[in-house]
């Protein structure tokens, strides 16, 4: 049974730092491919890109246990059966209200994120055997250097087609749900079901100084990571 | 009998020779073909923290190394005969041999470019030097893309 739109109230869902990370990384990740793929005087912004993009992953891990409430691992992993449940629902045409990331969408979050942690990091060691080595490469054997290369090639083309599958999905539930998400991930806000809307506004806050901290962890151990050669000289 | 005995001279002479210019073995072209890459990275990657801009202009070191790079560039693609396709740890892709017009015109391509590059470290054309190195390594790359194992 569908509610009529006038029986959906605004609620706060996305606090600011997990709508910034979102989009910030959508347009990393446009950089990085892109220049990922030209190559040649591009290769530097290839891994500009890809050390802000470690940046946002690292903060958005440590996030999902101390951000705001719908921010968190709690609020949005859920076991098998609720996914397969959600899953089933996906079939119909009618919207399936959820106060932060669906069940079947919020293990792709987690699959991104730690996809994107991989790749950033196999990156910091990888040797594309031309003209350009990675920060740590220095720190590995050669063969490992290539080796890590390979990987990052393919898992590089994983997380394009990942991506593509995520953006489908999302506007599958903009157009043939009628979810408004995308909106929601700039507004933070979604038009949820009174009693839905109820428990998002009495939702844990996300912490302003704490996001800061956390940000400003994830920029430190990254400019320390890359920069590990000039600052620790044996 | 001098004709026989010019026609037994003969007989050695070519028996000689041919065997003096065997044809190499497949894994011989294979390694030809890597020591040839494997020289040319090496001459060329350190002349990348030249083109960033960490490490000064030095005329008479990248003059040397460029004219390296160029000749190296030239050696390996002589090396791709039929019958070298899986020998050995060989990176090479089958389109190598499917697709051989187009392997053999980014061979071109890079010997044009790494010739260019070390027209402009000999001009010591700092700001050129620094354009072209990224255009060799993106011809570096667009041959590997197609034609590398990823």
């Amino acid at each position: 049974m569908t509610k009529p739109a006038t029986d959906l109230i605004s609620a706060p869902v996305w606090d600011a730092f997990v709508r910034c990370f979102h989009w910030s990384l959508v347009t990393l990740f446009a950089i990085s491919v892109a220049s990922g793929k030209v190559g040649g005087e591009w290769i530097v912004w290839h891994m500009r890109s890809g050390y802000a993009i470690l940046t946002l992953v690292v903060f958005r891990l440590i996030w999902g246990f101390v951000g705001g409430e719908y921010a968190r691992y709690g609020s949005f992993l859920t076991g098998p059966m609720r996914g397969i449940k959600f899953a089933k629902g996906l079939l119909g045409k009618a919207p399936q209200h959820v106060i932060g990331h669906n069940p079947v969408g919020g293990w792709m979050v987690v699959v991104l994120l730690l996809l994107l942690a991989t790749q950033a990091g196999l990156g910091l060691f990888s040797n594309d055997e031309i003209a350009t080595t990675g920060p740590l490469a220095r720190y590995v054997s050669d063969a490992t250097s290539i080796a890590f290369m390979s990987r990052h090639r393919w898992i590089g083309d994983g997380l394009l087609i990942l991506v593509g599958i995520h953006i489908a999905a999302v506007l599958f539930h903009v157009f043939v749900k009628k979810e408004g998400i995308v909106r929601a991930m700039f507004t933070g806000r979604k038009d949820l079901p009174p009693d839905l809307a109820n428990e998002a506004r009495s939702a844990r806050k996300a912490s302003v100084p704490l996001g800061f901290l956390v940000l400003s962890v994830a920029i430190a151990a990254v400019v320390i990571a890359v920069n590990w050669s000039a600052l620790f000289k044996p | 009998m001098k004709n026989l005995t010019r026609i037994a001279i003969a007989t050695a002479a070519i028996a000689v020779s041919s065997s003096a210019f065997a044809q190499p073995k497949p894994e011989a072209y294979v390694k030809h073909r890597q020591s040839a890459f494997a020289l040319m990275g090496w001459y060329f990657g350190p002349m990348a923290a030249v083109a960033k801009g960490e490490k000064p202009f030095n005329k008479d070191e990248l003059v040397k190394a460029t004219a390296l790079v160029a000749t190296m560039a030239k050696l390996p693609y002589d090396s791709f005969p039929v019958g070298t396709e899986t020998v050995g740890n060989t990176q090479a892709l089958p389109a190598v041999w499917s697709n051989n017009a187009k392997f053999k015109e980014l061979a071109a391509k890079l010997s044009t470019e790494t010739d260019t590059l070390a027209k402009l470290a000999a001009a010591g054309d700092e700001a050129g030097f620094k354009k072209q190195f990224g255009v060799v390594g993106g011809t570096c790359k667009a041959c590997h893309d197609d034609f590398r194992k990823k």
